[in-house]
């Protein structure tokens, strides 16, 4: 008897050790994007004699609009979404923003907000009450609105006023992106719907049975992504003034790859983490200015981003749960 | 002494850092029903999914006849003559009834390339009338069956072709009475044919019953071989869990009486297809129990009352008058609720014990603002997760990491930590090891002592006339009638009203 209980304190001893192996597996998988946002940047002022320092601030002036937008596509796919239709929301709230403001900045803001929110709406009202996958819904609305945009600017560019033009500061750009992120890690971090986003990615039904209100959360994130994407297009139009056609173009995959950059399990669910997208944001931006700067021309760029976005993916897919994408 | 069938040899197997099975060595013989026995984890499934080629072989060996056998898939098992009946539905949807008999034999019926699908009904249909299902017609979707009807599907599926060894791995938790006896007469008619059963339940009266030899397996350990009618229950009980186990099992008391007032009233309630016109009252501090056939609607009562049931018509009503018609508000009357389908509808798997416990009290868990106390959120977690005596590393652990049994305890320990005066438990034992099991029903006893109203749904009827005040039966979507608590109801009691 005491024999079998020797053998099982063996088994615990080395049950204890395999799962401390398990954990330090997982924190290495959760600091690989830091330290590659890290590696590549040193590797990049190594490439370009510190020509990269130099341009530092000109860099940062693209990760603005891909932070604050992602942040929004961080919430869906914690939930287990996706978002695809984030570069038609972002060119038609922009287009919204310069037309109004030549009336006043501040009802140009909301203007935007409220046009990214009304295309969450869209999205979130197929996508939960007439259950059609997210991906689906989303890349409708995407070529929906590319082509609204299309025909918007037909004619000539829509040019945002003076007054918006002016507010172009490094200060304001970084204040606010600052401020939306802050409000997003308290909302994430530290009230209930972080913990019931994760849970509805990680299982919706078990969710539903806990109580939580699945539908309407899921409604409303999508609402809220639309609405902080419609933020960002403030962002972007006192950064170039003006929509063209291409407007916003291409923002859905380069936020998907500055989140699986930055460490986001494509299913969402539990190991979704805050600094997902900070963190893959900035390497996405470091990796795509960094490519620029080397002197890539852009099918290469794209190219090269492709693998290291599917060396990614391969390290960061949870197998087991791939099937749940919504 | 009978022959030797298989010899199972010094078989290990590991699951990235577990070990399910620990150089386990036992013979079985020909021509009897071996029951497997252990707690949940000990290892019996791990054991007879590598026999029947689901699972791949690590080391040791199965002799089969004196031959060595590596089954790599199902297929290849069937053609050594190993085949299994699993415990969750083993047919597959869009297939007819024929195309799943004969799913990886279909060589039989091919000429040329081509499938001669007649061939293949006709023969199916000649093996369902021999089996005594003429009901089920070889050319449907299995689609169109029931659970049980499904199950029967299998059972064909798996010995018409009279293999040497059929694997039974608790299908009878799923059955009802009638599907149990139903697999019980095949399991008689492969054994008289020489062949041998290895039988897999958590139910230990079945297993003596309708087994003639017992292995039990312990931690992955090879702990004994006993003959059935050398041992009882309370033997195999000690064998299992490896010491004496003490006290009741069930509560003990009969004759006390239960309040007369009424904290929940159900009233005409009906949802389509489901249950249809359903009345009843529960009491305080009553334990309440439903019985009846899987197919009878009982597990629907549970999720009406929860508010989780799809077009529910007629009312559920607190004592004060409340309507319960979704589940955020039920929750926020006090009502819990655990699933039948534990690992779908009452944990959510891949998140951390802590999570799973405290999600519907966050909000009692923040502050005015909604800001989370995350040191409150721990601390309530470790609290009711001790209470409950999870065994888990910490409460960052996922919860599929543990055994059927703990991720129940996760789910009561959420709902004792929310305090919820009425609970709803469907099959609260299901696929639950004894241990476990007694845990739950002190838990029950106590809570049914503290005032709190218990509604128990279960298709074990030894547990429903254990522990409950009233039992009532359900049929077809509708009360049948109901039983009082007393010491001379027992199972036929039940079985006459349910069938």
């Amino acid at each position: 008897m005491s024999d079998t209980l020797g053998n099982k304190d063996q088994n615990n001893n080395k049950k204890d050790l395999e799962q401390k192996k398990l954990r330090r597996m997982r924190m290495i998988r959760s600091l690989l994007p830091i330290v590659g946002l890290v590696l590549v940047f040193f590797l990049f002022n190594f490439l370009t004699d510190g020509k990269m320092m130099h341009k530092l601030p000109l860099a940062m002036s693209q990760v603005y609009v891909i932070m604050i937008a992602s942040m929004g596509v961080f919430f869906i796919m914690t939930m287990g979404g996706l978002d695809f239709s984030q570069g038609s929301i972002l060119g038609l709230s922009a287009i919204v923003v310069c037309s109004l403001s030549q009336y006043s900045v501040p009802l140009a803001i909301i203007g935007g907000i409220l046009t990214g929110a009304a295309i969450g709406a869209i999205n979130g009202y197929f996508y939960v009450n007439r259950k059609i996958k997210s991906f689906i819904v989303t890349i409708c609305t995407m070529f929906l609105f590319r082509g609204l945009i299309k025909y918007l600017t037909t004619e000539a560019l829509v040019a945002g006023s003076f007054e918006l033009i002016e507010l172009d500061s490094t200060a304001l750009k970084v204040g606010c992106t600052a401020a939306v992120v802050a409000v997003g890690f308290v909302f994430f971090c530290f009230t209930k719907f972080g913990t019931y986003l994760k849970a509805i990615g990680a299982g919706e039904k078990a969710a539903k049975f806990s109580g939580i209100r699945t539908d309407r959360i899921k409604f409303l994130v999508y609402v809220l992504s639309g609405a902080i994407t419609g933020f960002a297009a403030f962002i972007l139009s006192i950064k170039n003034g003006s929509v063209t056609s291409s407007g916003g173009n291409q923002l859905e995959t380069q936020i998907l790859i500055a989140l699986v950059l930055g460490g986001m399990p494509i299913s969402g669910g539990a190991m979704a983490r805050f600094g997902n997208f900070i963190v893959g944001s900035l390497l996405f931006v470091v990796l795509n200015s960094g490519l620029n700067m080397i002197g890539f021309s852009i099918p290469m760029m794209q190219l090269i981003e492709g693998i290291v976005f599917l060396i990614f993916v391969a390290i960061f897919a949870d197998r087991k749960a791939i099937h749940v994408i919504k | 002494m009978s022959e030797v069938r298989l010899q199972v040899r010094n078989i290990t197997k590991h699951f990235g850092i577990n070990r399910a099975l620990n150089n386990v060595s036992f013979d079985i013989n020909k021509g009897e029903v071996h029951a497997l026995i252990g707690e949940n984890g000990s290892g019996k499934s791990t054991m007879t999914n590598m026999l029947t080629g689901i699972y791949p072989m690590e080391s040791g060996t199965f002799t089969l006849d004196g031959e060595d056998i590596h089954p790599k898939n199902q297929v290849d098992a069937n053609n050594r003559g190993v085949s299994i009946i699993v415990q969750e539905l083993g047919t597959l949807s869009g297939l007819t009834v024929a195309e799943n008999i004969f799913l990886g034999h279909e060589e039989r019926f091919i000429t040329y390339g081509f499938r001669n699908t007649p061939a293949m009904n006709a023969e199916a249909n000649r093996l369902l009338k021999e089996y005594g299902f003429d009901f089920i017609k070889a050319d449907d979707l299995v689609d169109n069956y029931n659970f049980e009807e499904r199950k029967l599907i299998e059972i064909v599926k798996a010995t018409y072709f009279n293999p040497k060894i059929v694997v039974i791995d608790e299908t009878t938790t799923a059955l009802s009475q009638e599907g149990r006896e139903e697999l019980y007469k095949h399991m008689n008619r492969i054994r008289e044919q020489g062949n041998t059963v290895i039988f897999i339940s958590h139910d230990l009266p079945e297993i003596l019953a309708k087994s003639d030899t017992i292995t039990i397996l312990r931690d992955g350990e090879y702990i004994d071989t006993v003959k059935s009618k050398d041992v009882t229950e309370d033997d195999l009980k000690k064998l299992m869990v490896g010491r004496e186990v003490t006290g009741d099992y069930y509560r003990s008391d009969y004759g006390e009486k239960v309040s007369d007032e009424v904290v929940l009233s159900v009233k005409n309630v009906t949802v389509p297809g489901l249950i249809s016109n359903v009345s009843f009252d529960l009491h305080k501090g009553e334990i309440l129990g439903f019985g009846g056939l899987s197919e009878s609607g009982m597990h629907e009562i549970g999720k009406a009352i929860f508010g989780a049931s799809f077009d529910r018509e007629g009312s559920v009503v607190l004592a004060d008058g409340t309507q319960i018609n979704d589940i955020p508000t039920a929750i926020s009357h006090s009502i819990a609720y655990t699933s039948k389908d534990r690992d779908n509808e009452s944990v959510v798997l891949n998140q951390s014990i802590r999570d799973n416990i405290a999600m519907p009290s966050l909000d009692e868990l923040s502050n005015n603002a909604g800001i989370l106390n995350w040191g409150k959120i721990k601390k309530f977690a470790v609290d009711y997760a001790k209470e409950m005596s999870v065994k888990m590393v910490n409460t960052d652990q996922f919860v599929s990491e543990l055994s059927g049994g703990n991720k129940q305890k996760v789910v009561l320990a959420r709902w004792i930590g929310k305090g919820s005066d009425i609970v709803v438990l469907d099959s609260p034992t299901r696929g639950i090891d004894i241990k476990v099991k007694q845990d739950i029903y002190q838990l029950m006893d106590r809570m049914r002592k503290q005032g709190k109203s218990i509604i128990m749904i279960s298709e074990e009827l030894m547990e429903l006339i254990g522990m409950c005040d009233r039992i009532i039966i359900m049929k077809d979507g509708a009360l049948k009638g109901e039983l009082p608590r007393s010491r001379e109801l027992n199972e036929n009691s039940l079985i006459s009203m349910m069938v």
